[in-house]
């Protein structure tokens, strides 16, 4: 009888030899190695142990009974130290075992991130029993915090068993969503909101500086600053094939052991299987390719023929209650097209992913009943051109018409007690009961409820909900969504946005039922404004949403070259900046232009100059003048009482402090104040945004002008006697503004919408206008910085520059 | 494991009962009485109207009730009950949103029983004990009642977090660092936590704690019947189960691909999938080799039939 | 085909672009949201807008001048728009990018 040995008792091993001994029970005399002290279990079933859903014993595959049966000698708990490919022998801490046949299974270990601290006691992986042991302990302490470093399937998995045992947990992921290998954004972030309704803590974006703690661990503190109690530190950061003793005994080594279609190595007798194998450049995580490995392998052995090929994979996260799933290729490849199905009621997403009419990608989370059927699909290369509109709904609505997605959804899913109208504090609750009560427009529920009574921007979303709740018998007026990727308009999705306290664009996409995975260049710059109006401090600016102006901060011209406009506060300047000026004008052979505002402008700038030239203007003490954003543009001043005879009030001065004040915050659409120091009104400011007439008494703070495509008078908002009230005003009608406008609306657009009555009403209320001043602040603590100076800095300033440059180098 | 089966243990609950509402009162509609044949003739007389006895409580307050003890003036059929020995009762509603689909009612003989049946409700973000019935688990009730669970925190928070019934094996080693010292002493070994969805506000979960010497059941399984997971065809998948007999119930392939499943009206379970009952039955068809006593409970969701819990004995 | 190295995947972030300066012209290379590569001519066919400027959404990108928009896939203007611009094999390999040198040679030729 032929001596196989087989060093490692794991799940691929372990289906080898069940292939093997089915097939020819005396085929060999075989040895089985295992460095841990006993022999194969259902390693992938180790979550449901940890959270104690599951016994170790539930999920041992082979026992001591299985092994005597048939017949395998086992060495378990006995590791090997060195195969000698020549004399065929390995060797082990008790001697030395000779083989015909060898199988490496070794599979992989878990990898440590080098961090300080990564050897204290406390910092465990996550692979196997003895590591499940370890925190099962850890969590046997009441109060006890763990911290997961990975957010993919392992260290989810191990965050939810710790929760169920008790621990406080804390998730860290270094990217910007969960599983982000598995699962796109929406998926990632329903993941992320479901593991929160379990009291698991998640930070995305986390990079891990240290582990801290004097004899055990202690603490994690992350490079932000962050600091979290850590009685128990998990590193899921992934796995690495455990080869060196193939390495060391002269395979062909690539990132793993590498093997052929019939899992031989380079040596003729030795042969490898599972996570240890490199097949055709690719590595082996999953089980189910393991599995098809186990059988060719066996046959192998049995010298008959079988071949290993790659199939698609899918993937399932064992957390009990969270319904996703995962299937073959969303990531990468052209010609490919998005079936987008969301149901936000009951937190549902689908995305196929089609490619020359073959289905290629699957995301599902929330509901996963079709999940095989659409892994059949992806695995046989069904085509599936006609059933295309179809597709998404499943198998049941083949050759049946399928469902179209509710336009009300979101609305529907709004719990009772949800605000729809802010200004009067009336909650989706109180609207379902005028309707109860009879009242069927929107006429009589904005008299019984004064929902949508003041500044009107939630008449929308208040027909809704009576159209959700009346059905068919309410006719909904139509209004005009943003764009072809929703069903909402602007005001709904401001609206909705607080409501329901979304705070990233997957939630939007997701919450409000979007129709594309992430918007397009309508909705999405829209959608990234009122994100980070209403969430200074939670959301976060996302540029590859904004358009190249603004991008670049720097205004696009029609030849492709940009224009640089440096702030004039005030539309004061001094003769040392006019010469950095005129020399950056000389040197990057600018033309130059007196704007307007009261300010220079340098045209035709090419992108890659951008942030040298930059670089020299804030050398000379300047800062953008943002004349490209969504945002404070110029304050434009008459020289005031410092030097008019005419002058009552120093109109420069209180230019240069609203200038200071509002530079860098971003609006709906673009800013223009200007402050005049005389009825006569030499800065033209009663055709601004926000417009100043300083008189005898105080100040004349007008609103809502316009000298655009409109010409319109500013509105007299309020006469006030001191600069430090004007500033106050002035400051709170923009935050007002910011928060209730829809984006590209300037002010006097969005002030006819809503009304110059509201607008005084919530200003005249001096709780309201300070808190509407805080909320400014708070957001210009984030976004009042120079982005030129950002820009600058080498590591940005690169990013103008081309990718690369092959016109200098010679023809082939 | 072979032992305990030969000698049959007693087990814990001993009379389960279905009543149902018809007009305005509730009537007997199935009863399994092992041998307690005398309380089921007095059950089957009996109907109770919303509010009156321990069926009409639990209609009438919509959430779980436990009676510890049977002669309390809610109970009004202390007389057979004392006959038959029973102790202790617990009511259970089954609504589908705000329609009251059935009442289950589980006896208990015996106070000498170790077993725990709780019933846990939301105050002020967290889980406390409302209502248990511990037999002679007195450590671990104490406990108990010094507990609170936050959001997917031990057996009763990892249900109301996750919407789903859960088993748990080994309370002793596993069950939340709050009780497993105390669940450990008293013997309790598994756990099965279910969600009772109500028409109000309040969230209820409902937890059944056993001990190998006296077990509620023998077996236990939970199958997913969610539209989400099973498609528009009425059927369920077993996502997990434990039997003394057979070991482990639950699929092993991931993705659970090995899950058994049943269609509408096959076998018991498949008759609470069909009506969104609770059924009962001792002997019959459709029972697991070895066992001649089922209780399935519904769980139902906003969408529809969510999950079916059944124990057997 | 002649794949060439044209540099570092994270040098362009998610749902953006870079410009390649080619002797043939400039190239622009986009990544979409869902870590896919494109490379285009980065001049669009209306009024020569660089596309690299523009917005990437979904498989598409919206000219920064004129809102054009164009499959990346196939180049192909979308909606009322008649237009289309040169696409050129791209791929990544062990985290840079190559695009097909021979392609972008041919088309300008």
């Amino acid at each position: 009888m032929q001596k196989l040995v087989v060093i490692g008792a794991g799940m691929a091993s372990g289906r080898m030899l069940e292939h093997l001994l089915d097939a020819a029970p005396d085929a060999f005399e075989v040895t089985l190695f295992n460095a841990e002290p006993r022999g194969n279990y259902n390693r992938i079933m180790l979550s449901p142990v940890l959270s104690g859903e599951k016994t170790f014993e539930e999920i041992v595959t082979h026992d001591d009974v299985w092994y005597a049966a048939n017949s395998v000698i086992t060495r378990f708990g006995e590791s090997v130290t060195a195969i000698d490919t020549a004399r065929k022998i390995v060797r082990s801490e008790k001697g030395e075992t000779p083989y015909d046949k060898l199988v490496i299974a070794t599979g992989s270990a878990p990898f440590i991130i080098p961090l300080p601290g990564h050897n204290l006691p406390g910092v465990v992986a996550y692979r196997d029993l003895e590591d499940t042991n370890a925190m099962i302990e850890a969590s046997a302490r009441p109060g006890a915090h763990a911290v997961i470093i990975g957010g993919g399937l392992l260290g989810l998995e191990a965050a939810a068993g710790l929760r169920l045992r008790g621990m406080e947990v804390t998730v860290l992921h270094i990217s910007g969503h969960l599983m982000e290998r598995q699962l796109d954004e929406t998926a990632g972030y329903l993941l992320q909101k479901d593991l929160e309704k379990r009291g698991i803590r998640v930070i995305t974006r986390a990079n891990t500086k240290s582990i801290e703690g004097s004899g055990k661990v202690e603490r994690v503190l992350l490079d932000d600053g962050t600091e979290l109690k850590a009685d128990i530190v998990c590193m899921a950061a992934g796995i690495r094939p455990a080869v060196a003793l193939g390495h060391a005994a002269g395979l062909d080594m690539g990132r793993a052991i590498k093997v052929d279609a019939q899992m031989r190595t380079s040596d003729p007798d030795i042969f490898a299987v599972g996570e240890c194998v490199e097949f055709a450049g690719n590595l082996f995580g999953l089980v189910a390719p393991l599995y098809d490995q186990a059988k060719v392998l066996a046959k192998t052995l049995l010298d008959e023929d079988d071949t290993f090929v790659v199939r698609e994979l899918s993937t399932k996260l064992k957390v009990t209650g969270c319904d996703l799933f995962s299937a073959g290729d969303f990531a990468e490849g052209p010609t490919r097209e998005d079936i987008v199905f969301r149901d936000p009621a009951r937190g549902i997403y689908k995305r196929l992913v089609i490619e020359e009419d073959r289905l290629i990608g699957a995301v599902m989370y929330g509901d996963t009943a079709d999940s095989n059927w659409f892994f059949g699909l992806i695995k046989d290369g069904t085509d599936v051109e006609e059933m295309r509109e179809t597709l998404i709904f499943g198998p049941a609505f083949q050759g049946g018409g399928g469902a179209a997605a509710d336009p009300l959804a979101a609305v529907a899913a709004l719990p009772a007690d949800a605000e729809i109208c802010g200004c009067n504090g009336v909650c989706k609750g109180d609207i379902l009961k005028a309707v109860e009560g009879g009242a069927h427009s929107l006429e009589t529920v904005r008299a019984q409820t004064k929902a949508s009574a003041s500044c009107g921007t939630c008449a929308g979303l208040v027909e809704q909900v009576l159209a959700v709740s009346l059905g068919d018998s309410f006719e909904m007026p139509t209004a005009k969504p943003i764009c072809a990727c929703c069903d909402l308009t602007h005001e709904d999705v401001r609206v909705l946005i607080k409501t329901k306290e979304l705070k990233s664009q997957p939630a939007v996409w997701q919450e409000l039922g979007w129709k594309t995975p992430n918007g397009c260049h309508v909705c999405r710059p829209a959608v990234n404004f009122y994100l980070l109006a209403d969430w200074p401090l939670e959301y976060r600016d996302d540029p590859q949403s904004r358009l190249v102006n603004e991008r670049n901060h720097a205004n696009i011209q029609k030849d492709g070259t940009y224009s640089v406009m440096p702030r004039m506060w005030g539309g004061m300047t001094t003769p040392d900046e006019l010469i950095a000026i005129a020399e950056a004008a000389r040197k990057y052979d600018a033309a130059v232009k007196v704007t307007g505002g009261q300010r220079i402008d340098l045209l035709g700038i090419k992108k890659e100059d951008l942030p040298a030239i930059w670089a020299d203007l804030n050398d000379a003490g300047m800062v953008s003048g943002h004349a490209y954003t969504k945002g404070l543009r110029t304050v434009k001043t008459c020289v005031g009482s410092d030097w008019c005879r005419f002058g009552t009030q120093d109109s420069t001065g209180l230019g240069i402090k609203l200038e200071k004040r509002l530079w860098g915050s971003w609006t709906p659409h673009k800013v223009k104040l200007g402050v005049s120091g005389c009825p006569r009104n030499c800065a033209e400011a009663t055709c601004k945004d926000v417009g100043i007439i300083c008189v005898d008494s105080g100040y004349q703070v007008g609103v809502a002008g316009a000298a655009g495509m409109d010409v319109k008078e500013t509105e007299r908002l309020v006469d006030v006697a001191s600069e430090e009230e004007a500033i106050e005003w002035t400051v709170a009608f923009v935050q007002l503004y910011r928060e209730h406008a829809k984006y590209l609306d300037r002010p006097y657009k969005w002030v006819a919408k809503v009304g110059l009555d509201w607008v005084k009403d919530v200003l005249a209320d001096e709780s309201r206008r300070k808190s509407l001043v805080e909320r400014f602040d708070l957001s210009q603590t984030v976004y009042q910085k120079d982005p030129w100076a950002e820009r600058a800095a080498p590591a940005e300033a690169r990013k103008f520059q081309p990718l690369a440059d092959f016109t200098q180098e010679a023809a082939e | 494991m072979d032992d305990l089966l030969e000698a049959p243990t007693n087990t814990f609950i001993r009379i389960a009962e279905v009543w149902v509402p018809e007009g305005d009162r509730l009537v007997l509609a199935t009863g399994t009485y092992d041998g307690l044949e005398g309380f089921g003739a007095a059950s089957a007389r009996a109907t109770f109207a919303k509010g009156e006895g321990l069926p009409g409580k639990a209609w009438a307050e919509a959430r779980p009730i436990v009676l510890r003890t049977l002669d309390d003036s809610t109970f009004h059929r202390a007389k057979a009950a004392a006959a038959s020995g029973l102790t202790a009762a617990v009511a259970i509603p089954v609504f589908a949103e705000d329609v009251l689909l059935a009442i289950l009612v589980v006896l208990f003989a015996d106070a000498a029983h170790v077993g725990a049946i709780e019933v846990w409700e939301d105050s002020a973000n967290s889980l406390v004990l409302s209502d248990g019935y511990y037999g002679t688990a007195e450590e671990f009730e104490r406990v108990s009642k010094a507990t609170t669970f936050g959001h997917g925190q031990g057996l009763p928070g990892g249900v109301w977090a996750s919407e789903t019934p859960i088993l748990m094996r080994d309370l002793g080693a596993s069950y939340g660092f709050l009780r497993s010292e105390s669940a450990g002493k008293a013997g309790l070994k598994t756990g099965l936590g279910l969600p009772i969805p109500t028409p109000g506000d309040k969230i209820y979960v409902l937890t059944l704690l056993s001990a190998p010497g006296t077990p509620i059941a023998h077996r236990f399984e939970i199958w997913d019947a969610r539209a989400e997971r099973v498609g528009p065809e009425k059927k369920a998948l077993r996502i997990d189960g434990l039997c003394e007999r057979e070991g482990f119930l639950a699929p092993k392939e991931n993705p659970p691909l090995d899950a058994l499943s049943v269609t509408a009206w096959q076998g018991p379970i498949g008759r609470v999938l069909g009506s969104g009952l609770p059924h009962v039955q001792v002997g019959g068809a459709g029972l697991p080799a070895g066992y001649t006593q089922m209780v399935a409970l519904p769980i139902h969701h906003e969408n529809g039939l969510a999950y079916v819990v059944a124990w057997y004995l | 085909m002649s794949w060439i190295d044209v540099g570092a995947l994270d040098e362009i972030p998610l749902r953006g672009a870079r410009v390649v300066k080619t002797r043939s012209g400039c190239v622009a290379i986009f990544r979409t949201a869902e870590d896919e590569l494109f490379a285009t001519s980065n001049t669009c066919a209306h009024k020569g807008g660089p596309l690299a400027e523009g917005m990437v959404h979904g498989r598409n990108i919206t000219c920064p001048l004129h809102n054009w928009v164009y499959s990346l896939e196939t180049g192909e203007a979308q909606g009322a728009d008649n237009g289309r611009i040169p696409t050129y094999p791209v791929k990544t390999e062990g985290g840079r990018i190559l695009l097909d040198g021979d392609a972008v040679a041919a088309r300008a030729a």
